[in-house]
């Protein structure tokens, strides 16, 4: 394998990072990266815990202002005095965002009314049908299994119809059954439309839905390229190999 | 400017001052008449005011470089902040000390709620929280904001907790030098007076220079210190 | 209604919501209210002093404790789940956000001086029927200036590693005017004096409020901001 850079697709990219840096005293987490996306593309970013791929996500997602380089979403340059390319983001977290004490429809009505979103109560209900919480609308967050719970962070995510959805290790500490919802809900956001970034260490989960991957490694991509049809196994002796050739 | 010639105008200036420092003591020890009311205490007037008036100069730098600061994201206005904050709080020590002492001899008592001297420790309190909050904070750049946010909040705040505790009781001798008919003060206090004024601005303004330069240095070697981990 | 009033009122809806349903703040701040007036009632000789005498002042450092011991908080809950990264990170500008956290304080604040007022009333037997009105509304806007330094300052520390310790540190010197002419206010109308002897003061207490909640809300965005 070759480390082949992406083609990229014609049209304007959703998401554009140019040497985006951060710092947090003398210790760089995100070290000169560039990224650009198109829409369609499902990016998955592999890296060692510390590899500050968190740290990139939030930048991303406009969570935290980068301490060099500029980001810009569907061609907008994230200005932290605007607000409004604050809509076209979504971000699930490994952090739910969420209200133990509020119900299930409270929690999502919340975030709605933060994002001006008009239809909420034609929404709601179909954002919880489509992660398998209708039945629980009226119960407190609290009550619900982790899994559950990443479900519902899950629909508040995509309550706004976000066009660039940022996932931080979704996958962590899931049982099968909501992983394999969360699967299913993440794989009818390729519609071609949307784009995604995830960011995860579970190799497999994380090969499933890519189309380009990255590995990064203190702080910078070590590697990054297309899916291809790699196999898992030979991507995870490759991704093994790049991982130790760096440190 | 360099850093290096920071420094130096730094030393210079504080060099001056200090001299014109210890002049103002020999002048106010030996040479200037002594005050027919309040008798020999009253010597003390050639320290305490210049150091409070330095005092005041050095929050108003503070603050104003902390506005600046969050508006150009400039670290040199933080560096700045910093340095006549940190002035400031050494000039306002000296008002609190001296206060008192002259206070117990005019007054008869160490304390009171004189606006004046009220309105000083409420301010050194607030620059105390302007360092406390920046060495808690265990992100530098987020404690350089959060200290900055204190030295304006203080800055706005000060108008009225002046008003507040000059309603509340008043105490002090009106002013003595800046009144629209000229000084009232004899010629020989005024020039100590004056020559205190100097020196301590100048000490000041050294100070601040210094402890500037001092600042940034400390910056660099953070960044070297993150070039030579990465 | 405007996308920016919907958000200020969706935050404090939430904080009010949630607030009723664990009760948490509520409780600790009236009982504290409740003790303190237990404890300043032990702590005064009254063949040295009349109790009247002192309650407007123990009235407002009352609320100025209980209040930091609730409103210490605000951030320290919404913190739980990372729920303030998703509100940080939604449309909603960063003033609207601040004026919704300040505002449910502000209720309850504002319920709980409410009850403090009564504590005294009864505990020292002052009577508040003649400037009860009057005693409302600078308790309100004595409630407004101290939420609003108090929200912003709780911002502040909930990032530091000393947290609601240094609050106080923050607060307190800022206080200063709301607590002499509120506490100021309160004395005379506790004595039955005339509203108009004590317009100054409220006059006061309203620009102090003013320029906290403009203050607070021009400033959060620098806090909050990672």
């Amino acid at each position: 394998m070759t480390a082949s850079p992406p083609s990229p697709p014609s049209g304007f990219p959703v998401l554009c990072a140019t040497k985006v840096t951060r710092e947090y005293g003398p210790l760089v987490a995100v070290d000169g990266i560039d990224l650009s996306l198109h829409a369609g593309e499902f990016l998955t970013i592999f890296g060692p815990n510390g590899a500050g791929k968190t740290s990139l996500l939030r930048i991303l997602g406009g969570g935290m202002r980068p301490t060099s380089g500029e980001v810009r979403v569907g061609g907008e340059v994230m200005d932290f005095g605007e607000t409004e390319w604050r809509r076209r983001i979504g971000v699930l977290s490994h952090k739910g965002l969420l209200y133990g004490h509020l119900t299930l429809e409270e929690n999502l009505r919340f975030f709605g009314d933060l994002f001006g979103i008009p239809d909420l109560d034609r929404r709601i209900p179909a954002r919880l049908e489509e992660v398998g919480l209708a039945d629980r609308a009226r119960f407190q967050a609290r009550q619900l299994s982790h899994g559950m719970k990443q479900r519902l962070a899950l629909a508040r995510a995509l309550l706004h119809d976000p066009d660039l959805v940022l996932l931080d290790e979704p996958y962590t500490g899931l049982d099968p059954h909501a992983a394999s919802v969360l699967r299913r809900v993440l794989s009818s956001l390729k519609d071609g439309e949307r784009t995604v970034v995830m960011v995860t260490h579970n190799l497999s989960e994380g090969l499933a839905l890519a189309t380009r991957l990255a590995i990064q490694v203190r702080g910078r991509f070590a590697w990054e390229g297309q899916r291809g049809d790699m196999a898992g196994d030979e991507f995870e002796r490759f991704y093994h190999g790049v991982v130790e050739g760096v440190s | 400017m360099t850093d290096k010639g920071i420094r130096r105008a730094g030393v210079g200036l504080a060099l001056v001052g200090v001299i014109l420092v210890i002049v103002v003591h020999w002048l106010s020890f030996f040479w200037v008449a002594t005050e027919v009311n309040q008798g020999v205490v009253q010597r003390i007037f050639y320290i305490h005011v210049p150091a409070a008036w330095v005092g005041f100069i050095a929050f108003g730098v503070a603050a104003l470089c902390s506005a600046m600061y969050l508006w150009l994201r400039d670290d040199r206005l933080d560096h700045a902040a910093v340095a006549a904050a940190e002035a400031g709080m050494v000039f306002m020590t000296v008002v609190l000390l001296t206060g008192p002492l002259w206070g117990k001899v005019a007054w008869g008592t160490y304390w009171t709620w004189d606006p004046r001297l009220t309105f000083t420790l409420l301010l050194w309190f607030i620059f105390l929280g302007y360092f406390m909050v920046r060495s808690s904070s265990e992100n530098p750049e987020r404690g350089k904001r959060f200290a900055a946010v204190v030295a304006i909040i203080g800055a706005l705040d000060i108008p009225l907790i002046h008003l507040s505790v000059v309603w509340f009781r008043s105490l002090h001798p009106t002013p003595v030098v800046a009144k629209p008919e000229g000084p009232t003060l004899p010629a020989g206090m005024l020039i100590t007076l004056m020559l205190g004024l100097l020196g301590f601005t100048l000490m000041f303004f050294g100070l601040f220079l210094l402890r500037y330069a001092l600042e940034s240095a400390r910056n660099r070697v953070v960044l070297r210190e993150r070039r030579s981990q990465s | 209604m405007s996308v920016y009033v919907r958000q200020v009122i969706a935050i404090l809806t939430k904080d009010l919501r949630l607030e009723l349903r664990t009760r948490e703040r509520l409780a600790a701040m009236g009982a504290f209210a409740i003790l303190a007036g237990v404890l300043f009632n032990f702590s005064i000789d009254t063949t040295v002093v009349r109790p009247q005498d002192v309650a407007a002042g123990l009235v407002w450092m009352t609320i100025v404790f209980g209040g930091l011991l609730g409103v210490g908080r605000t951030f320290a809950l919404e913190a739980q789940d990372g729920a303030i990264q998703g509100i940080l990170m939604s449309p909603a500008p960063k003033d609207a956000v601040f004026l919704g956290k300040m505002l449910a304080n502000f209720v309850l604040l504002y319920a709980i001086s409410l009850l403090v007022l009564g504590v005294f009333a009864l505990f020292f037997s002052v009577d508040l029927g003649a400037n009860l009105g009057a005693l409302l509304f600078t308790l309100g806007l004595g409630s407004l200036g101290f939420v609003a330094l108090a929200t912003l300052f709780s911002a502040v520390t909930e990032g530091t590693h000393m947290g609601d310790t240094l609050l106080p540190i923050l607060v307190f010197p800022l206080l200063v005017p709301m607590v002499i002419f509120g506490a100021g206010a309160t004395g005379r109308l506790l004595a039955g004096r005339p509203v108009v002897e004590v317009a100054g003061n409220l006059r006061m207490l309203g620009a102090f409020a003013l320029m906290a909640v403009a203050a607070g809300a021009g400033l959060f965005r620098y806090v909050v901001e990672e």
